[in-house]
């Protein structure tokens, strides 16, 4: 932030772009890379597949045909061993895998903001307290902790499992937000609103809120893809939500058919990685972009 | 303040850290609304009548309120006492133990590979910034970083095992084989090790790439190399003694923080190749819902998770001149 002064003459306009043009901007950056506009591309695709999938998959779920045909013209990425067509499989996965990974990531900036607010804006006590707690959750592996908190669950519905890993895949998020804060809580311009007698909660959401979006937004297209992975493994070992058709049961009825047809195996880990793929070219894109250096 | 002084800091906080952890870990498995005895045993063989089950509850301490049950096990914990498994009634430390080897033998495989790998290409990718090389080598890190780990362990699987059978698909040896040497032994482990590691190297290699490359970049700026290149030091030396020093220390705190998933072991891998360690454990115990199984485990990965990143610390407080003992 440039500080100006003006010495009493007639007050300089600030020209300060719109919103439109500041996108515009960021939009003009991304595109320079061919990466990133892979990405943000197999991202638009996947997500409109996941929108559309009730519209545009060419058969119904319910519909069963003949069991474990290899890819035809009929079915483009065959069928599985209850006879039904794998692609409009894949499709409704993706409408699965997408709301899990957007869902998720909406829990989570919930918490690691609320927590890296309060951390980095009041310090002291406050921020050494849940600085202690972030980091020790931080540090244990996140696979366990899933299965620790799943492991009691009765009902495994894909909101449990979005609730669940939101809940615990804060603290990296919180502690960007947290030093974010505290650099930001310093400057003149925070100062100003201060001493104009702003309130904390007003700084903290009106000022200084806006300014780290950016940060908030590129760590949550960075972790959309994690969330994916994680479901999907979680599905996979059979703590998934075994009504929901999402990708991990998809690989784990493939793998009980592995030798005799492979395709049902292939369909929804392709899938898989080249949505993560889209969202982790996306995302470092969208860092660069907006010239993000994720602060420790 | 001194590194002595440092470390002592350092173990006392481990004490506050280590009374955390056990709550956290704690609360997390009682996060579940209901009754453990009820979820435990419900199904076809769950008909427990109800005064059974309240007798279970009793001896399991589970008619307590949740901070004496917390305090009960916090003391039974620091004397070293894990509990007993639901499921074979042994002591959870005696299984731990057993299954420590085999997830070692994956891990530290996997984990020295992919150190070595990842550092030789990183370095290389970072010195010719902007090369075919370095994209080449950063988009193929960012599809290993994508990847399913346990699809590219199917796939491996498949291909090389049941297509090509070059490779046994499962366990850690062949069972019911007598071998003639012991380098038959060994030969025989070898082949049974190199697909799990595989899946375990590509995903570790290409997330470590990132890290040093990244590292290798923001050091190969810095004025004390410009200096160094300017006293006529060779190119080399530049690159491997003055650079990837400094670039190495990210790579430190990483080791430290990978025991977490070196002992938790990267959980799929095992349990797709039927790798009987410590992270397939897991997987067992939470698909029968074994808790005080899966309550000791978690709590040993955390203490030695703990321990690891203590020593990663302090070997980077040691290293780096530059670090502020605070």
């Amino acid at each position: 932030m440039k500080h100006r002064f003006n010495s009493g003459k007639k007050e300089e306009k600030v020209h300060r772009p719109s919103r439109a043009t500041r996108l515009f901007v960021v939009w003009r950056k991304l595109r320079k890379s061919k990466l990133a506009i892979m990405g943000f591309g197999t991202v638009l695709f996947m997500s409109m597949i996941a929108l559309l999938s009730p519209i545009i998959s060419p058969y119904k779920l319910d519909d069963y045909r003949d069991s474990n045909e290899p890819p035809s013209m009929d079915h483009v990425l065959g069928t599985d061993s209850l006879g039904r067509d794998m692609l409009s499989l894949v499709m409704n996965g993706a409408r699965i895998s997408i709301y899990v990974g957007v869902g998720a990531v909406l829990v989570e900036i919930v918490i690691g903001l609320g927590i890296g607010m309060a951390a980095g804006y009041f310090g002291g006590m406050i921020d050494e307290v849940l600085m202690r707690i972030t980091d020790v959750i931080f540090s244990l592996p996140q696979i366990m902790m899933l299965l620790l908190a799943i492991s009691m669950f009765q009902a495994r519905g894909i909101d449990v499992i979005l609730l669940i890993m939101g809940a615990l895949g804060w603290p990296f998020l919180a502690r960007v937000v947290r030093s974010e804060y505290l650099s930001l809580r310093e400057t003149t311009y925070v100062e100003a609103a201060r001493s104009m007698g702003a309130s904390s909660w007003r700084i903290i959401i009106r000022h200084i809120l806006p300014n780290i979006l950016s940060v908030i937004i590129v760590l949550a297209t960075m972790d959309i893809p994690w969330f994916i992975l994680y479901e999907a493994t979680l599905t996979y070992l059979g703590f998934g939500d075994p009504m929901s058709s999402s990708w991990g049961i998809l690989l784990q009825n493939g793998y009980q058919h592995m030798e005799s047809s492979p395709w049902i195996m292939a369909a929804p880990g392709i899938a898989l990685l080249i949505t993560s793929l889209g969202f982790n070219l996306f995302g470092d894109g969208l860092r660069d972009a907006l010239d993000i250096k994720v602060r420790e | 303040m001194g590194l002595r002084d440092y470390v002592i800091r350092r173990l006392i906080l481990l004490i506050p850290t280590f009374l955390l952890t056990t709550v956290i870990i704690f609360s997390l498995i009682h996060l579940a609304p209901g009754d453990p005895i009820d979820i435990i045993f419900r199904g076809p063989h769950g008909g427990l009548k109800p005064e059974v089950k309240e007798a279970m509850r009793v001896e399991l301490g589970l008619d307590q309120p949740i901070y004496i049950q917390y305090f009960a096990w916090l003391s039974k914990l620091l004397q070293g006492n894990l509990g007993y498994s639901y499921i074979n009634s042994m002591p959870v430390t005696n299984i731990i133990i057993m299954k420590i080897p085999l997830t070692l033998e994956l891990m530290l495989t996997a984990e020295v590979i992919s150190i070595v790998v990842a550092i030789v290409l990183g370095v290389i990718a970072a010195v010719k910034h902007h090369s075919i090389y370095d994209a080449t080598c950063s988009v193929g890190a960012l599809a290993g970083y994508s990847i399913p780990d346990f699809w590219l362990a199917l796939m491996l699987m498949l291909v090389f095992s049941l297509w090509l059978k070059w490779f046994p698909s499962s366990g850690p040896q062949t069972v019911g084989v007598v071998f003639a040497t012991p380098l038959d032994v060994l030969l025989d482990q070898f082949k049974h090790l190199i697909l799990p590691a595989v899946a375990l190297v590509v995903v570790w290699t290409a997330y470590l790439f990132r890290m040093v490359r990244s590292a290798m970049l923001e050091v190969l700026t810095q004025d004390y190399i410009t200096t160094a290149r300017s006293k006529g030091v060779k190119e080399w030396i530049v690159i491997y003694k003055h650079a990837l020093r400094n670039a190495l220390l990210p790579v430190i705190t990483y080791v430290g923080y990978s025991v977490g998933f070196l002992l938790s072991g990267a959980v799929v891998i095992e349990e797709i190749f039927e790798w009987k360690g410590l992270g397939r454990l897991m997987v067992d115990s939470t698909a029968v819902r074994d808790y005080p199984m899966l309550l000791g485990l978690s709590i040993f990965i955390a203490i030695m998770v703990m321990i690891a990143n203590l020593c990663a610390d302090i070997a980077y407080a040691a290293i780096d001149p530059r670090i502020r003992y605070d």
